[in-house]
């Protein structure tokens, strides 16, 4: 009936920290998969390193939990293998977007039947608080003490100039669209890429402002715009506040797809 | 069918005070034993999943069960024999 009886109830409670969104991501995921009505045998959760990566441990299927930024190629690895099997990629964004980048470009080229969910919480928050491909310009953390003097990494207008065929973004905010996009890219074939947005208030919430976690949260809230909306923006040229997370469905096609069961 | 809050996992996050359109979490006051400040529940006959699921078939909002992160939360069904509180509010 729900996310609870994928969960293994003798993990609980995790080691997130209080307020931390991965849970919430897990939640929105795992209602989506009983939703799809996977069978658990069939079912693969793959991970690399991370806060976001120690999501498997907690889900009763089989899982693979491996070398950082090495999810997609093993995830890579299962589908080819058995292309019977459903598996789904739990990544962050130092996972993904920083020393993986490589293998994220690739899978999407490559189109594989894979679902991957992405918990960007802008920071490496695992190790301390370093700064990430993803932490947004004049953000502080651990290494950019003055402010990041860097733009951000858009993983999403990554994903689509690479050819994944599902890609939308969500925050930990908008859960039942989050829930749905994720469904939605579980039934569409090809690579679906999911970025979820998640407050961080150990490491990136305590540095930037955001003291308490519903501050963060409520900054989703209030700072997220649609994408046709942002389309529109730019039609008229009217100007985008800085600092606005485009959310929704990026792109939804049908590129040739690799690791279809034949 | 009934909120429960389920007291060891609660980290005290609060979040589920934001979700809730009818502002039935309220923030914890008193510590319980592991010092975490558990939301209360303010008239909870009032959830609209508790009240009417069962009469449409399917989960109506669902939001503090999804956005909880620690999985606290979950909606029970009443023992037999349970007395249920009903709501009256317009």
């Amino acid at each position: 009936m729900s996310y609870d009886e994928w969960l293994r109830q003798d993990r609980l409670p995790h080691i997130y920290c209080a307020g931390c969104g991965n849970g919430t991501i897990i939640n929105c995921t795992l209602e989506a998969i009983d939703g799809m009505g996977w069978k658990k045998d069939e079912t693969i959760f793959v991970s690399g390193i991370g806060c976001s990566s120690r999501a498997p441990g907690y889900i009763v299927t089989d899982s693979l939990h491996t070398t950082h930024g090495r999810a997609l190629p093993f995830a890579t690895g299962v589908k080819m293998a058995r292309p019977g099997f459903h598996v789904v990629v739990f990544t962050g964004d130092g996972d993904l977007a920083a020393i993986g980048g490589n293998h994220f470009i690739h899978a999407c080229r490559r189109n594989i039947d894979i679902t991957v969910v992405c918990m960007n919480n802008q920071i490496y928050g695992m190790t301390g608080g370093q700064g990430s491909p993803t932490t947004p310009m004049g953000a502080l953390s651990t290494t950019t003490p003055f402010g990041s003097a860097e733009p951000a990494f858009d993983l999403c207008e990554l994903a689509i100039a690479a050819g994944a065929n599902y890609v939308a973004r969500w925050t930990s905010y908008h859960v039942k669209e989050l829930t749905k996009a994720v469904k939605v890219g579980m039934e569409t074939p090809g690579l679906s890429f999911i970025e979820a947005m998640v407050q961080c208030p150990t490491n990136y919430g305590r540095r930037n402002k955001f003291r308490q976690v519903l501050d963060q949260v409520e900054y989703f809230r209030s700072h997220s715009m649609m994408r046709l909306k942002y389309l529109q923006h730019e039609e008229r040229g009217e100007p985008v506040p800085d600092a606005t997370i485009v959310v929704g469905e990026f792109v939804n096609r049908k590129r040739p797809v690799m690791g279809l069961p034949k | 069918m009934k909120i429960e809050i389920d007291e060891s996992r609660c980290k005290g996050c609060n979040l589920c005070t934001v979700g809730c359109p009818y502002k039935i979490f309220q923030a914890g006051k008193k510590p319980n034993r592991k010092g975490v400040l558990v939301p209360l529940l303010d008239r909870p006959e009032r959830c609209t999943n508790c009240r009417l699921r069962h009469l449409y078939g399917r989960v109506l909002c669902g939001v503090c069960q999804m956005t909880c992160p620690d999985q606290a939360i979950r909606f029970r069904d009443e023992k037999p024999g349970e007395t249920v509180k009903v709501a009256i509010e317009y």
